[in-house]
């Protein structure tokens, strides 16, 4: 007899491991799990290699590092945006044991009856067109400038950057006092310049407020397009932009046929998250108007929150968040399709 | 096995106690009480006081008060009200509006039973415990605190204009203010961007131009906007008053630059509520300064609401629950509470000492009105209450036109499903 050592692997199986496999194949197991016919056919060491080799398999380790951030994503965001979108064909206002299905009467309600959406709906559309042109192009503005070797450049940087990561309702809270009417900066500083004809209700204006609110938005979001356009500019070859201006290119040329072609990837991520931002714009305009006056400053996402969470007809607060989601896809899923096929194009 | 001889001598003392605590009947008895986390910090601590106080006179009962913002308060009730559990008493204010809506959902327990078992009506304020009886099905939750609201004015600028006394009618008002803007100072400071601050000015308005009757016919949404010329005028007369009688800009501030601007006598009045005159001495101004007078109406009633504490249906004990409120409401725990939760008690037997002059003119007021209108965010649905703000701050900035703000609001509230 050879020595154990030697013996085939089936023969050297504990008795115990044995009855595991056939008990498993007999539970049925041995239909879903390809292991357990190396187990069942008592060759252990074979099925060890093969979990050894699965575990080795880039796609099952991606598996399995993806698969906590799946449950929480799971768990906190696509099951409550399943919630919102069977909420809104229900009628609930957090009270009542039951949420009967009324089909599409909030969605009814919510364009024909409701005084409200249409005013938040103009005000995002335009919040969105100005949220895709002004910190884009300002953003862009500052770092072609702060990309330039002039002095305190990293001073200045930080310091167009730094509103970035305070907190939306700090800048609202701050602004509000800038553009109060009696004591706020901009209109004692019009005051002192003898420009008082200028003052105005900033908030309090229903021709203006919005566009007040929107350049606190401004000052708040620019730094985080020009760090992103920072990053674009230093791929940006130099080899192509000297041989350009030794061809006698000028500035404009220079800007216009290297730079702004290299930027081409930045500005599609830059102007796809401006669209996103904008969509879901609440903290700033909650903050400083809290959609007033006489909700002309209104926007989608805080129209959905109040009548979710203050008036608490979460089924209306849901069918507008539905209608905010779809304008979302609706946008940036075939801006993306496009751009992606320009760049395969382009390769 | 060895036993510890101290092991054995505490579970002796133990076994004793509760031998002992059966024997005389007293049982573990937990109430829950919920209710907000109160800006004045003095109304916090005097609560927790009342509930050692009543635990101490009641051996084996366990009060715990859970105290929160308002938003999340007001979650905690929707989250209470479907589900099994729920705490024994609960705040919220009195009305159809915020408080009705649990009181609909089933969430308050009738008191009718404890009215008449602890005379409840015999040593309330019958301004404060009418609120009690709006609701159908009986008669819900016990005053917590009475707010009534009023003119607060500045006695220099009366006398700058030549307002010698307070006027007595509507009419007078309306001629003081002329008065006040022919010398060159705004009537009335309100905060526009706070809906509810510039809604006092609609609702005593409109309390003025309809009457008791139809005013509370409109609010409880019975009678059509558009059918009562009263509320058209309403609306006419609040536009004039927000553009002739009011410091303008006034749609961009909030109540507290509109407080600051009237202390800094920038305009002559303000509508406020009797909890002004602790933030008046607060604040160091001299009380002395100022005057206060109701709006004068002509309906006799007194512009006000209540905040009021709940039993829940989800009690396990409401008898206990009601013999709480019983002891809260009690003529000495009432004493006690003057000047901490608020300056003016909802029991009518409370005494009144040391008062200075603005709080001595608030009790005459109170004792005076026997009636009440609410303020209109408290009388309507949170919906209707929205859509009254919209059309409000839109007649205000001239958006609308009276008329069509009537039609409007009528469209609503005719919309509803």
């Amino acid at each position: 007899m050879p020595p154990s050592s030697c013996r085939p692997s089936s023969q050297v199986e504990p008795k115990s491991s044995l009855d595991a496999g056939r008990s498993r194949l007999q539970r049925g197991w041995l239909l879903l799990d390809p292991n357990a016919h190396a187990l069942a056919a008592g060759r252990p060491e074979q099925m060890r290699m093969s979990l050894r080799n699965r575990t080795h398999d880039p796609r099952v380790q991606a598996f399995l590092l993806l698969a906590p951030a799946m449950a929480i994503y799971a768990i906190f965001a696509l099951y409550p945006m399943l919630n919102v979108a069977i909420l809104s064909f229900q009628k609930w206002n957090g009270l009542d044991p039951q949420r009967p299905f009324v089909g599409l009467a909030n969605y009814q309600y919510i364009f024909t009856h409701d005084p409200v959406f249409w005013v938040a709906f103009r005000n995002t559309v335009i919040w969105t067109i100005m949220c895709l042109v002004f910190p884009p192009m300002v953003g862009l503005l500052l770092a072609l400038s702060l990309n330039q070797k002039i002095f305190g450049r990293n001073t200045f940087r930080a310091i167009f950057y730094l509103p970035v990561i305070i907190a939306p309702i700090a800048v609202a809270t701050m602004w509000k006092w800038m553009y109060d009417p009696f004591f706020g900066l901009f209109n004692e500083m019009l005051t002192s310049m003898g420009l008082q004809r200028w003052i105005k209700d900033w908030l309090g204006d229903r021709n203006i407020a919005l566009y007040s609110v929107f350049v606190a938005y401004l000052w708040q979001s620019v730094g985080f397009s020009m760090v992103l356009f920072l990053a674009g500019l230093q791929n940006v070859s130099q080899s192509l932009v000297e041989a350009a201006r030794i061809d006698g290119a000028g500035r404009w040329a220079v800007f216009k046929h290297v730079t702004f072609p290299a930027l081409r990837t930045t500005i599609t991520i830059v102007l796809v998250l401006s669209i996103i931002s904008s969509l879901k714009a609440f903290d700033i305009v909650y903050g400083l108007t809290g959609g007033g006056p006489a909700q002309s400053t209104q926007m989608l996402a805080l129209w959905a929150f109040t009548q979710a969470m203050q008036i608490f007809d979460f089924g209306r607060g849901a069918a507008i968040s539905v209608v905010l989601l779809l304008i979302t896809i609706a946008i940036v899923v075939p801006y993306l399709r496009w751009t992606q096929k320009h760049e395969e194009a382009e390769q | 096995m060895r036993i510890n001889s101290k092991y054995v001598s505490r579970f002796g003392a133990i076994a004793i106690a509760a031998a002992a605590f059966a024997a005389t009947g007293v049982q573990a008895q937990d109430l829950t009480l919920w209710t907000l986390n109160f800006d004045n910090d003095a109304a916090n601590t005097a609560l927790k006081k009342v509930a050692t106080d009543f635990e101490a006179a009641n051996p084996g009962t366990h009060i715990e008060i859970v105290q929160r913002a308002v938003d999340e308060h007001k979650t905690a009730l929707r989250v209470a009200a479907g589900s099994s559990k729920g705490p024994d008493i609960y705040f919220s204010w009195a009305g159809l509006g915020l408080g009705g809506e649990y009181v609909k959902a089933g969430l308050s327990l009738p008191l009718d039973k404890y009215y008449t078992q602890y005379k409840w009506n015999d040593e309330l304020l019958p301004s404060a415990a009418a609120f009690a009886d709006l609701y159908p099905g009986g008669k819900h939750g016990v005053p917590f605190t009475f707010k009534g609201e009023a003119v607060y004015y500045n006695k220099k600028l009366f006398q700058q204009a030549g307002i010698t006394e307070e006027p007595k009618t509507y009419e007078d008002l309306l001629a003081d203010a002329e008065k006040l803007k022919t010398a060159g100072i705004p009537a009335f400071t309100f905060g526009g961007s706070v809906n509810w601050h510039v809604m006092r000015l609609m609702d005593v308005i409109l309390e003025t131009k309809c009457g008791a009757e139809k005013h509370d016919a409109l609010m409880a949404m019975k009678s059509d906007w558009t059918k009562e010329p009263c509320a058209t005028d309403a609306f006419a007369e609040f536009a004039k008053w927000t553009k002739d009688y009011t410091l303008q800009p006034f749609m961009g501030i909030d109540n507290k630059q509109s407080y600051s601007l009237f202390t800094a006598g920038r305009a002559a009045m303000m509508l406020e509520g009797d909890w002004l005159v602790s933030q008046l001495d607060g604040s160091g101004a001299n009380l002395d300064d100022y005057g206060i007078f109701p709006f004068p109406t002509n309906t006799n009633r007194l512009y006000g609401f209540a905040e009021y504490n709940y039993v829940s249906t989800k009690s396990k004990d409401p008898d206990l629950a009601a013999k709480f409120l019983d002891y809260f409401l009690s003529t000495k725990v009432q004493q006690d509470l003057v000047g901490q939760i608020s300056s003016i008690s909802v029991n009518k037997n409370v005494q009144y000492t040391n008062q200075k002059p603005l709080e001595a003119e608030w009790l005459d007021i109170f004792k005076t009105y026997s009636k009440v209108y609410m303020n209109g965010d408290q009388a309507f649905p949170l919906d209707v209450t929205t859509e009254y703000f919209r059309v409000i701050n839109d007649v205000a900035a001239g958006n609308i036109e009276p008329a069509d703000a009537a039609k409007q609001l009528q469209a609503f509230i005719a919309g509803r499903t």
